[in-house]
């Protein structure tokens, strides 16, 4: 399972963790019955502490998206696909919101928005 | 408690390779002057098994060895073992090589001699080391040295002044009376020692710390 | 929680130097960076824990029992500057350390001392590196439970570093076992430590979970007017630098909700030290 961890974040490594094993569920990258290596073998991979990863591990459970058999490991639940990309989405709308507040102060148009919004796409590719 | 054994041992062939050559060289010159000197073996084993001490010193061996299991007990009992039975060892071994050299200097073997020699050196290393162990660990090999040569300096002295002033004639009186129980007398002596120093040096090593 | 090892209100008293109630906790198949300055009192600590110092008040438990020299089978030690006489060779030490320790692999150590490189060679031919490594294995080729470390990286260049920290994940994937070391390189725990516990001038100052730490404890950066309309009780610390003034938070979040500053950084455990030990 690949997971790319960045130090110099703002955002706290166990939300990295628990934020790409999402994206990999709802992208069906990890389906449904997939077992998750243990919080200990992911610590020593990615090289933090192990309650860094049981952090990660126990919020995605809580959200619903693995659940644990004691004994057997974590496994990936059959999620609700579309209320998660609805999360997600959500999460778009909110830095996209801000995105347009700046866009508005400075007399940015719509066009020019979307035109970014294409440029950056064609760069993931 | 083997462990602790074999590190001694270890330790004694690490420090053998730099005395046998000394070792080899005292005994040719001892052969050349027609003298029997093997009964040097024994000493020698003292001196080594001193020099042990330095070594466990310079890397604080002892702390290091308080963390293993049984540390402290085994560090004391080892150490006894290895020295006395390392000092029987070579002095049983000094009897064949004194009969060599006697040969050698064609002269006729004295076993009682010999064994009167022999007897002279484990007594004397055996209570040496009796009374310089306890020292050694309650005050570190540097100072145990000093505190012992003081010691001797000082018996050495207040004998000298002694023989001035009191008749020690009565002493030779003390020993033809006591010559047939002489020997068992020495050998209770010396196992009382060693026993004394042994539970000093346990009490002083239960005690210490780093 | 079941904890491996229990430090509970050790004190001891010296003429320069004071350790006062010192307490700490470490469950099992946990890693416990311990950091402070020079003479803070780690190496102290840590010799009250082996009983290498028996005069103290207080009480250490290991393994749930109070210490004693029976659980030394399964404790491993690594010391800042005790170790076997270096006339010794490490074929000396296997030959030795298999009479010392029930379970001592003899396969598992020349494994180490292959992978590392060490040569039969008496101990005082290798460079303070090496020493570590070779302490370091011996320490772990007895299969213990605990290791206690003091500065066990020390002398070691960084490549070394990274080999001697992967053995430590590989030996806390056993959830029965714990590591307890000592150092000043603090990266090397920002890594891997689950918990740090930090002492200064003999006292503990915190123990928390290294994620606490990292996460929640931050840097304020503001000026004196802004530092002026702070609360004493909304931060630990703080220092008057020559343009500013920084201030240790314990909750990023908290803060920045009550006092709208722009500058809240992420916290070094470098930076944590200096701040608790310098700042006011």
């Amino acid at each position: 399972m690949e997971i790319i961890i960045s130090n110099d974040s703002k955002i706290p490594i166990y939300e990295q963790i628990k934020e790409q094993i999402k994206s990999k569920i709802i992208t069906n990258d990890l389906k449904e019955g997939n077992i998750l290596p243990s919080i200990r073998t992911l610590a020593k991979d990615l090289r933090c502490s192990v309650i860094t990863t049981k952090n990660a591990y126990e919020e995605l459970e809580k959200e619903g998206y693995i659940k644990s058999m004691p004994g057997k490991g974590f496994f990936v639940c059959e999620i609700n696909k579309d209320l998660a990309k609805e999360e997600q989405l959500n999460k778009i709308e909110v830095l996209l919101d801000k995105a347009i507040d700046i866009a508005k102060i400075n007399g940015i148009t719509k066009k020019e928005i979307k035109e970014i919004i294409d440029i950056l796409y064609e760069e993931d590719k | 408690m083997l462990g602790f054994i074999k590190k001694e041992l270890l330790m004694i062939k690490g420090n053998f390779k730099s005395i046998w050559l000394i070792l080899i060289i005292y005994l040719l010159i001892g052969i050349f002057n027609k003298m029997d000197v093997s009964f040097i073996l024994p000493f020698i084993c003292t001196v080594i098994m001193i020099s042990t001490f330095s070594y466990d010193n310079l890397n604080s061996w002892d702390a290091y060895a308080f963390t293993l299991p049984n540390g402290r007990k085994n560090l004391v009992k080892s150490k006894y073992l290895v020295t006395i039975l390392t000092i029987l060892f070579f002095s049983i071994l000094s009897i064949p090589l004194s009969i060599l050299i006697t040969h050698l200097n064609n002269l006729p073997v004295n076993y009682l001699e010999i064994l009167v020699t022999l007897f002279g050196a484990i007594f004397g290393t055996l209570f040496i080391i009796s009374i310089m162990y306890p020292i050694i660990y309650k005050l570190g090999i540097e100072k145990a040295r000093i505190t012992i040569f003081v010691i001797i300096f000082g018996i050495a002295i207040v004998g000298a002044i002694l023989i001035q002033f009191v008749n020690f004639e009565f002493i030779p009186n003390i020993i033809s009376t006591l010559s047939n129980y002489l020997i068992p007398i020495l050998i209770i002596i010396l196992i009382l020692s060693v026993l004394i120093s042994y539970f000093i040096s346990l009490k002083i090593v239960s005690k210490k710390e780093y | 929680m079941e904890y491996i090892l229990e430090v509970n209100n050790v004190s001891k008293k010296y003429d320069t130097f004071a350790l006062k109630d010192v307490s700490f906790k470490l469950p099992k198949g946990m890693i416990m960076g311990f950091i402070g300055e020079n003479g803070a009192g780690k190496t102290t600590t840590i010799k009250i824990i082996l009983d290498i110092i028996k005069t103290y008040e207080g009480n250490i438990k290991i393994f749930g029992q109070d210490k004693n020299t029976e659980l030394n089978k399964d404790i491993g030690v690594v010391l800042d500057d005790a170790f076997f006489p270096e006339i010794l060779t490490p074929k000396d030490i296997d030959i030795i350390m298999q009479d010392i320790y029930e379970n001592w692999d003899s396969k598992l150590y020349n494994d180490y001392l292959n992978k590392f490189n060490l040569q039969n060679k008496p101990i005082k031919t290798f460079s303070k590196g090496m020493r570590k490594k070779l302490e370091i294995i011996t320490a772990l080729s007895h299969h213990p439970k605990l290791l206690i470390l003091d500065e066990p990286t020390s002398g070691l260049d960084p490549v070394g570093r990274s080999e001697i920290i992967d053995i430590f994940q590989d030996f806390i994937q056993n959830e029965d076992c714990s590591i307890l070391f000592s150092t000043h390189i603090t990266t090397d725990l920002e890594h891997i430590a689950d918990y740090i516990t930090f002492i200064n001038n003999g006292e503990i100052v915190l123990s928390k979970t290294s994620d606490e730490i990292l996460n929640n404890f931050g840097i304020v950066k503001c000026s004196e007017k802004e530092f002026k309309k702070v609360d004493k009780k909304d931060y630990l610390k703080y220092r008057l630098n020559a343009c500013d003034y920084e201030l240790l938070v314990e909750n990023k979040k908290d803060f920045k909700k009550k006092y709208d500053f722009k500058i809240i950084d992420k916290i070094t455990l470098d930076e944590l030290m200096v701040m608790m030990i310098k700042g006011e």
